[in-house]
């Protein structure tokens, strides 16, 4: 599963590979729930890096105004 | 010209040799020579080395010719814009050129010569041509980004990715231009609510300074270099006019060769400098810039959510298809199956009844092979019964007989018993009677009467025979029986006899 440091581009190319096999009618229906997940989990993730605060990147921010 | 400074040379010849002047008289008569020599303004080339302007607007300049290679100065002079001059010159130069009255420009400005006794020579300008200076920067221009082009590093920064949201900035600018707070405060209060890291790398942003300190702020950027998305280098509110120094082949090789993707936003209102030709993203003001990076997080935002929608869309889709062929089947399956349990329950009723006869048939046998086996048990069971019953018996009279056999020979031992005992009793009996006679023979002997008889007394004290001397005292009463009567003495004396 998708970790915090999953790259928008990851997450996008992921998307859209999932969207393409759907399209293609490569996706059976079983493995649809699973799908549908994967993408709410992907778009969570992109979501939350868009508009939240990371603290890593603000600790990272500090220390160099440290130096 | 010539002719006149021949004239003037000519005049100064006739001062007679040994005359001493005063300084004051020689810079006179240099004076009086250079005003005769240049009556008129003269157009001269020449770059500005220094330039300041004084509280009264006079602008006071120190110009210069380098050697071609611009390495060495060959000639310098100082000159003046006074103050009513330069109130018309410097707009109307930094209108036509979009550059800044400045150090470090080529010039072709009108001059007059002149000299003072005390400050000697300058140039007065009168007039300046803004389009030698913009032909001058044009050239330059071109010829930086020919070398930048002739070196293939012109688009090197262009050919970097940008990343898909880029929120880690390195902002360079100056800290205290308004340009760069508008800049930090449009992004950090952006209605959509994205999230912008932005760290601040100050810089000097104009003059000849420039170039070495936003190389710098590069050089510090570039030890983040791993941690940035991109580098933003903003300058605004200053003065619309000096750019000069973004066409700097320097600066703007360093910027070809930097890692990070560079997006200018250096308020250039007319052609783009060197810089903004160089950087991955021209835009024209910080404003812009701003703008340009919300707008990208937002186009991510946007085609996420399409991407979203579209996979939902898909998935209800998929959905609604894979149900609508299940109530396809269902509708062609509902009928067929009812056919088919149709037949089957017309094959099914006979072998129900069938198997309902052989089940009961079976039962029927079972019971009558049970009916039978309990017979057999019952007549076994008897028979064993019967068996038991006569061994009992059998037992029962082996019994009676042997107890009646013990009684037998017990009565005969106690008749036995008995003829031997009744044996012994008259034997016993003949015995005692032969051995009373014997005794009465004896007794008759010894009659205490015929024993009186013949002499002899019995003392009785107190009821019993006295035989004994010690059982008397004297005076105790004695009964004497004799033979034919008794006498009663008292005791009178006692002789002990040994």
């Amino acid at each position: 599963m998708g970790k915090k440091n999953l790259s928008y581009k990851e997450a996008i190319t992921e998307i859209e590979e999932i969207l393409g096999q759907l399209e293609n009618n490569e996706l059976d229906v079983d493995e649809l729930s699973e799908k549908v997940k994967r993408v709410s989990v992907l778009v969570t993730l992109c979501k939350e890096k868009l508009h939240n605060t990371e603290q890593e990147i603000d600790k990272i921010l500090k220390e160099m105004d440290n130096n | 010209m010539a002719v006149k400074l021949q004239n003037d040379s000519q005049c100064l010849t006739l001062l007679p040799m040994n005359e001493r002047l005063k300084l004051s008289e020689l810079n006179g008569l240099v004076k009086k020579a250079v005003s005769e020599s240049f009556t008129a303004p003269i157009w001269v080339i020449a770059e500005i080395s220094e330039l300041k302007t004084n509280r009264s607007g006079h602008c006071y300049l120190v110009l210069i010719e380098k050697d071609p290679n611009g390495d060495t100065v060959v000639a310098q002079a100082r000159a003046t814009i006074w103050s009513y001059t330069f109130r018309m010159l410097k707009p109307y130069f930094e209108t036509t050129t979009g550059q800044q009255l400045i150090e470090g420009l080529k010039v072709l400005v009108s001059v007059s010569v002149e000299f003072h006794e005390l400050y000697g020579y300058s140039l007065n300008i009168r007039d300046i041509d803004p389009t030698y200076t913009l032909g001058d920067m044009a050239r330059r221009r071109i010829e930086i980004i020919a070398r930048l082009k002739a070196d293939g590093v012109a688009d090197m920064n262009k050919e970097l990715e940008l990343p898909l949201v880029p929120q880690k900035i390195a902002v360079i600018s100056s800290p205290t231009a308004a340009g760069y707070q508008d800049f930090v405060d449009q992004l950090v209060k952006n209605q959509q609510g994205f999230k912008f890291h932005l760290k601040l790398f100050p810089a000097i942003m104009q003059g000849n300074q420039a170039e070495t300190s936003i190389i710098g702020a590069l050089e510090q950027i570039y030890l983040y270099e791993d941690f940035f998305d991109a580098v933003v280098i903003i300058r605004g509110g200053g003065s619309q006019a000096d750019l000069s120094c973004f066409d700097n082949y320097n600066l703007a090789y360093f910027i070809t060769q930097f890692p990070l993707p560079v997006i200018t936003g250096i308020g250039h209102e007319k052609d783009d400098s060197i810089v903004d030709l160089v950087a991955h993203t021209r835009l024209k003001t910080p404003t812009a810039v701003a703008e340009f990076l919300i707008g990208v997080a937002a186009n991510f935002e946007v085609k996420l959510d399409g991407l979203k929608d579209g996979f939902m869309n898909g998935v209800d889709e998929r959905l609604s298809e894979a149900s609508k062929n299940i109530d396809q089947l269902a509708r062609v399956l509902t009928p067929l199956t009812r056919e088919k349990l149709a037949k089957k329950r017309g094959q099914l009723n006979p072998m129900v009844w069938k198997i309902d006869n052989s089940v009961k048939r079976y039962i029927k046998l079972r019971n009558i092979q049970l009916e039978r086996k309990e017979e057999f048990i019952r007549h076994d069971f008897l028979f064993f019964l019967q068996r038991r019953f006569r061994h009992l018996e059998k037992i029962s009279r082996q019994l009676t007989g042997s107890l009646l056999k013990v009684n037998v020979t017990k009565f005969e031992q106690l008749e036995r018993k008995w003829q031997r005992t009744e044996k012994l009793a008259r034997k016993k009996t003949s015995e005692s009677r032969h051995y009373l006679d014997l005794s009465f023979q004896v007794a008759m002997l010894t009659d205490p009467y015929k024993i009186l008889a013949r002499g002899y007394s019995i003392t009785t004290f107190g009821g019993h025979a006295l035989k004994n001397i010690e059982n008397i005292d004297i005076n105790a009463v004695i009964h004497t029986r004799l033979s034919k009567g008794s006498l009663i003495s008292e005791v009178k004396i006692i002789n002990l006899e040994n």
